[in-house]
């Protein structure tokens, strides 16, 4: 039996770098400089007579001056820790979605479907192989019925089989 | 195993090529619209596919692929398989004005398509906030060119119909406007309606029932003759400004390299779908001017397309930078 | 008066055939149950459905499509509640106290009260279009740019009032939805704008794929990550149907949105997109305990409903009495009409009267339809989430994709959405809230274009806000609300709250 380490009333104060509103503030002022360094060849013309890159470059700089003021308010405020990361569900979720975006038109919905699916349910960790593929071929009956031939959506049937 | 290879062998035959003219389409056709479903280009598109559909025996779906203007749609049909499968219903923007306003442009209007037929021509009509202070288009242009008076002229986007039509108006008139753009007809021409701004350009179709009920008021019509649905409007050349003569069209196009004989049924089927009354109703009730026999061949169609092409190319260069 | 029971007379003696009775409920049914997929919008699902009327007269064809639109427009707010997902700008608030619910086993309560305000709602907003809506569209048309500029500014007032968290991680948000906002191509000049050089940004970010990737797809991330927090009905379901005391406690809340929503409808440009967010704040505002509202208050999904449906309701006005659509869904039913040979105008209300009290009546009878359509299908959603939720998320992930790509018919939109999964992830693990970054998403478009639009009109002075009255008015409003969200006491009860 292990000894419960005991649970202190005030959780422990995170280091800087690992403070959400630290994290939070670099972010937004990252996606700021981001948005300002896209925008600076946009002419910005006047107030009067404003050009394409009048709004961008004034938001990006209020985002900006934003972002900071929650990066350097996290030095003294302590706030949140950072929670945790996780990697398996975004690569898998993010690559279902990939995998269908690159499939669905050269090999259509009976290809896409099946293949998003199979790659997404390898983002959880609880994936239980054999009621996976019972749900992936239902769920994908179900959309080719409704979306191809209840609503004949031009969305991609088996273009290698029968030409669309 | 023997129904699985039947199968197959049906199906490596499908893919073996394209099938001989004289028995497609043996499968559905995809009619690419490239803006979105309900505009005026979209409708024309529709009354078109189910004609043909009746006619040929296979399903048109019309399947519509929007953004950048129409010229998203109009890449991909450029780019897709030349068998007759996928068409294309083009438009004065995607075909003629996109050179000149989108320098980036990956396919060319007059080189990467077969064209098939011009649909219908929407034509062009100039009309003002009710209480504008001119009775005619020649008071119009009078207080347009006064320059102590600064008219305000509402278009509906960089690359839209109104926008590249007024801005041919304005290069005409050799004026400079207040212009204040919006996005789509509907919000500038409420603010026509509600006098908040006092001209604009734009189809017929999208004007008609606010003209009839003197919410607005027309002063030209930009084609050689008047339009049944609006006898009491003017043409241009009968108000005083015979050069401004311009319509949307919306014509057909198949990718370049379509086998001749299937973009020859096509054409005929098209021109049936021009001869048959109750499509022919449905076009003229949207204020659309027919082609006449001379010009729905193709050879007339790619005429056209050259001509729009090297006519907008100096009236919208410098519009849209980089 | 008589005119106007005459008019409904023969409204009800059209809608009421057989056959148009029958598209009616099929289009309720049809718009309810492609709506209710997550991705799925109500543009979408007309879009989707459209060719569907093709075969049907005009006036029944109409009345199909009105359908379709009340069913697809409550089928989003199904999804928001059941799964976070807002099919449209509208549902954004409903996920916030609607979801919430959900997690607490509240999900029969909430998409129960949903239906019944959307109907109560849509009710009285049938009557506001059939009794004033000739005359409210002058009203409409005094709104010029100027006026629409502040009321635009007075929308990220409201979205900064409605957040949960500190003020200055919302203003953050809304700021940063701003920024979203100027994505695409600039209308007046043509210019390409933050795009990076991709063809599928140039039309700007589409409000679905951004909604369904920081809201659906970052949702999907994080419940699969800690099963604990999924609350998505785990154990009982309890009540399926709002209880007579949860109804008395929404009535109030159902009026106000339904005020709201009407009002806020008729305005051109998509004044109804305000209408949910205003009636939230609104309540909020009113409540005794505001630190409810975000933890599953049952009038943060009364209120919000009901503006929402009395909304899209009202909106009808300025198309049915100008022929001019307010939104996007609006521009939809213009082609739609034209393709059945009815040009919208303002002369459709004389000229072709049968079709258009039909379809004013059509709009109570496809309310109430609603209310008969989902009351019993609550059920049914709610036993969908008893679908272990290790094999819930992959159908919803597949839906979403299908539902993106059909948008479009354009994969890129598909992996925008990803993208925007990943921001949506990142932007939770930061702790800010992305519904304040989709209202000024939303608000930013407009917002920047009725700015240069009046600026233009104005040859470039600022004065033109102030000199003309209604403008003046809404920018007052503005600042008093904003300075409410902004004075250090509020902020710190508003910590306090996060704190709780």
């Amino acid at each position: 039996m292990s000894v419960q380490t005991p649970i202190t009333m005030r959780p422990p104060v995170a280091p800087v770098p690992l403070r959400q509103d630290f994290l939070g503030g670099l972010f937004v002022t990252a996606v700021a400089v981001l948005a300002y360094w896209l925008a600076a060849d946009l002419p910005a013309g006047t107030l009067g007579g404003m050009g394409p890159g009048m709004m961008p470059k004034a938001l990006a700089l209020l985002l900006g001056a934003l972002g900071l003021t929650l990066l350097f308010g996290s030095l003294w405020h302590f706030g949140e820790r950072i929670r945790r990361w996780s990697i398996r569900g975004p690569v898998f979720v993010f690559g279902a979605m990939i995998a269908f975006g690159l499939t669905v038109r050269p090999l259509g919905l009976v290809v896409a479907g099946p293949l998003a699916m199979m790659i997404g349910a390898l983002a959880s960790d609880e994936v239980r192989w054999g009621e996976t593929i019972v749900s992936v071929a239902l769920t994908s009956a179900f959309c080719v019925g409704l979306f191809k031939l209840a609503l004949g959506l031009p969305i991609p049937l088996a273009p290698w089989l029968i030409g669309y | 195993m023997k129904k699985i290879l039947a199968v197959l062998a049906a199906a490596t035959a499908l893919m073996a090529g394209p099938a001989p003219a004289q028995t497609y389409p043996t499968k559905q056709v995809t009619v690419i619209v490239p803006f979105a479903a309900g505009g005026p280009t979209d409708i024309v598109a529709r009354i078109m596919a189910d004609y043909f559909a009746k006619a040929l025996g296979q399903q048109f779906v019309v399947e519509n692929v929007a953004g950048a203007g129409g010229t998203t749609g109009t890449l991909r049909t450029a780019q897709s398989t030349p068998d007759g499968y996928t068409i294309m219903m083009g438009h004065m923007g995607t075909h003629g004005a996109a050179p000149a306003l989108y320098p980036n442009l990956k396919y060319d209007p007059t080189k990467d398509f077969e064209p098939i037929g011009l649909a219908a021509g929407t034509p062009i009509i100039i009309v003002a906030r009710k209480d504008f202070p001119a009775a005619n288009l020649k008071e119009f242009i009078a207080r347009a060119k006064n320059p102590d008076v600064r008219l305000s002229q509402a278009h509906a986007g960089v690359g839209s119909v109104s926008h590249s039509t007024c801005t041919m108006l304005s290069t005409q008139l050799g004026t400079k406007h207040r212009v204040v753009a919006y996005r789509g007809t509907g919000p500038a021409l409420n603010d026509l309606v509600g006098g908040q701004v006092d001209y604009m350009c734009d189809q017929i179709v999208n004007l008609v029932e606010q003209i009839k009920a003197g919410a607005i008021k027309a002063y030209a019509i930009a084609t050689p003759e008047r339009s049944p649905a609006l006898p009491d409007v003017p043409t241009t050349k009968e108000a005083g400004l015979p050069d401004y003569q311009v319509s949307a069209w919306n014509a057909l196009f198949a990718p370049k390299g379509t086998p001749k004989e299937i973009v020859a049924k096509l054409n005929d089927t098209y021109k049936k779908a021009l001869a048959d009354a109750a499509t022919r109703k449905r076009l003229l009730d949207l204020g659309s001017v027919l082609p006449d026999a001379g010009g729905q061949t193709p050879e007339s169609l790619q005429k056209l397309v050259q001509t729009e092409v090297a006519r907008w190319n100096p009236i919208l260069k410098g519009q849209a930078t980089q | 008066m008589l005119d106007l029971i005459g008019h409904l007379g023969l409204g009800f003696s059209t809608a009421f055939s057989p056959t148009n009775l029958g598209l009616c409920f099929l289009g309720c049914l049809v718009g309810t149950l492609i709506g209710v997929l997550p991705g799925v919008g109500p543009i979408a699902t007309i879009a989707m459905l459209l060719p569907l009327t093709f075969k049907v007269d005009p006036t029944g064809a109409l009345i199909m499509l009105a359908g379709i639109y009340y069913g697809a427009q409550y089928g989003g707010s199904t999804t928001a509640i059941l799964v976070n997902i807002p099919g449209e700008a509208t549902a954004v608030v409903t996920t916030l106290d609607g979801h919430q619910m959900a997690r607490k086993g509240q999900a029969g309560i909430a998409l129960g009260i949903a239906a019944i305000s959307s109907f109560i709602a849509g009710s009285i907003a049938t009557l506001v279009v059939a009794a004033v809506g000739a005359p409210l569209t002058k009203l409409a048309l005094l709104f010029g740019p100027a006026e629409y500029f502040g009321l635009m500014v007075l929308g990220l007032g409201l979205a900064v009032v409605l957040a949960q968290g500190s003020v200055l991680k919302a203003v953050i948000m809304v700021v940063f939805g701003l920024v979203l906002s100027t994505v695409g191509t600039d209308l007046e000049t043509g210019d390409e704008r933050l795009t990076l050089g991709f063809a599928a940004l140039s039309d700007g970010i589409d409000f679905a794929v951004l909604a369904m990737g920081v809201f659906g797809i970052a949702e999907v991330l994080r419940n699969i990550e800690n099963p604990e927090a999924r609350g998505v009905v785990k154990g009982a379901i309890g009540r399926l149907l709002p209880s007579a005391a949860d109804l008395r406690r929404s009535l109030g809340p159902i009026l106000r949105g339904t005020g709201l929503g009407a009002a806020l409808g008729i305005l051109p440009g998509n004044g109804a997109v305000l209408a949910p967010f205003a009636s939230y704040t609104l309540e909020k505002k009113l409540a005794d305990e505001p630190s409810r509202f975000g933890l599953g208050a049952i009038e943060g999904v009364a209120g919000p409903e009901a503006a929402n449906n009395a909304g899209a309701q009202t909106a009808f006005i300025p198309l049915l009495t100008l022929g001019i659509p307010p939104n996007a869904v609006m521009a939809l039913m213009v082609g739609a009409m034209t393709i059945h040979g009815v040009i919208p105008g303002p002369l459709v209300m004389t000229r072709n009267a049968p079709l258009f009290w039909g379809m004013v009546a059509s709009m109570w009878i496809g309310n109430l339809m609603l209310l008969i359509i989902n009351l019993p299908l609550v059920g049914v959603w709610v036993r969908l989430l008893k679908v272990p939720y290790r094999l819930l998320y992959n159908i919803i992930l597949l839906f979403c994709c299908i539902g993106i790509y059909s948008v479009n018919n354009n994969p890129a939109d598909v992996f925008f959405t990803a993208v925007f999964g990943g921001v949506g992830y990142v932007l939770i693990k930061l702790g800010l809230e992305p519904a304040p970054m989709l209202l000024g998403f939303v608000l930013g478009r407009l917002m920047e274009e009725k700015l240069r639009q009046a600026l233009a009109l104005s040859d470039g002075s600022f004065m033109t806000f102030v000199e003309r009255p209604l403008s003046a008015g809404l920018i007052v409003c503005a600042l008093v609300v904003m300075l409410i969200a902004i004075l250090p006491a509020v902020t710190r009860s508003r910590e306090k709250v996060f704190q709780e």
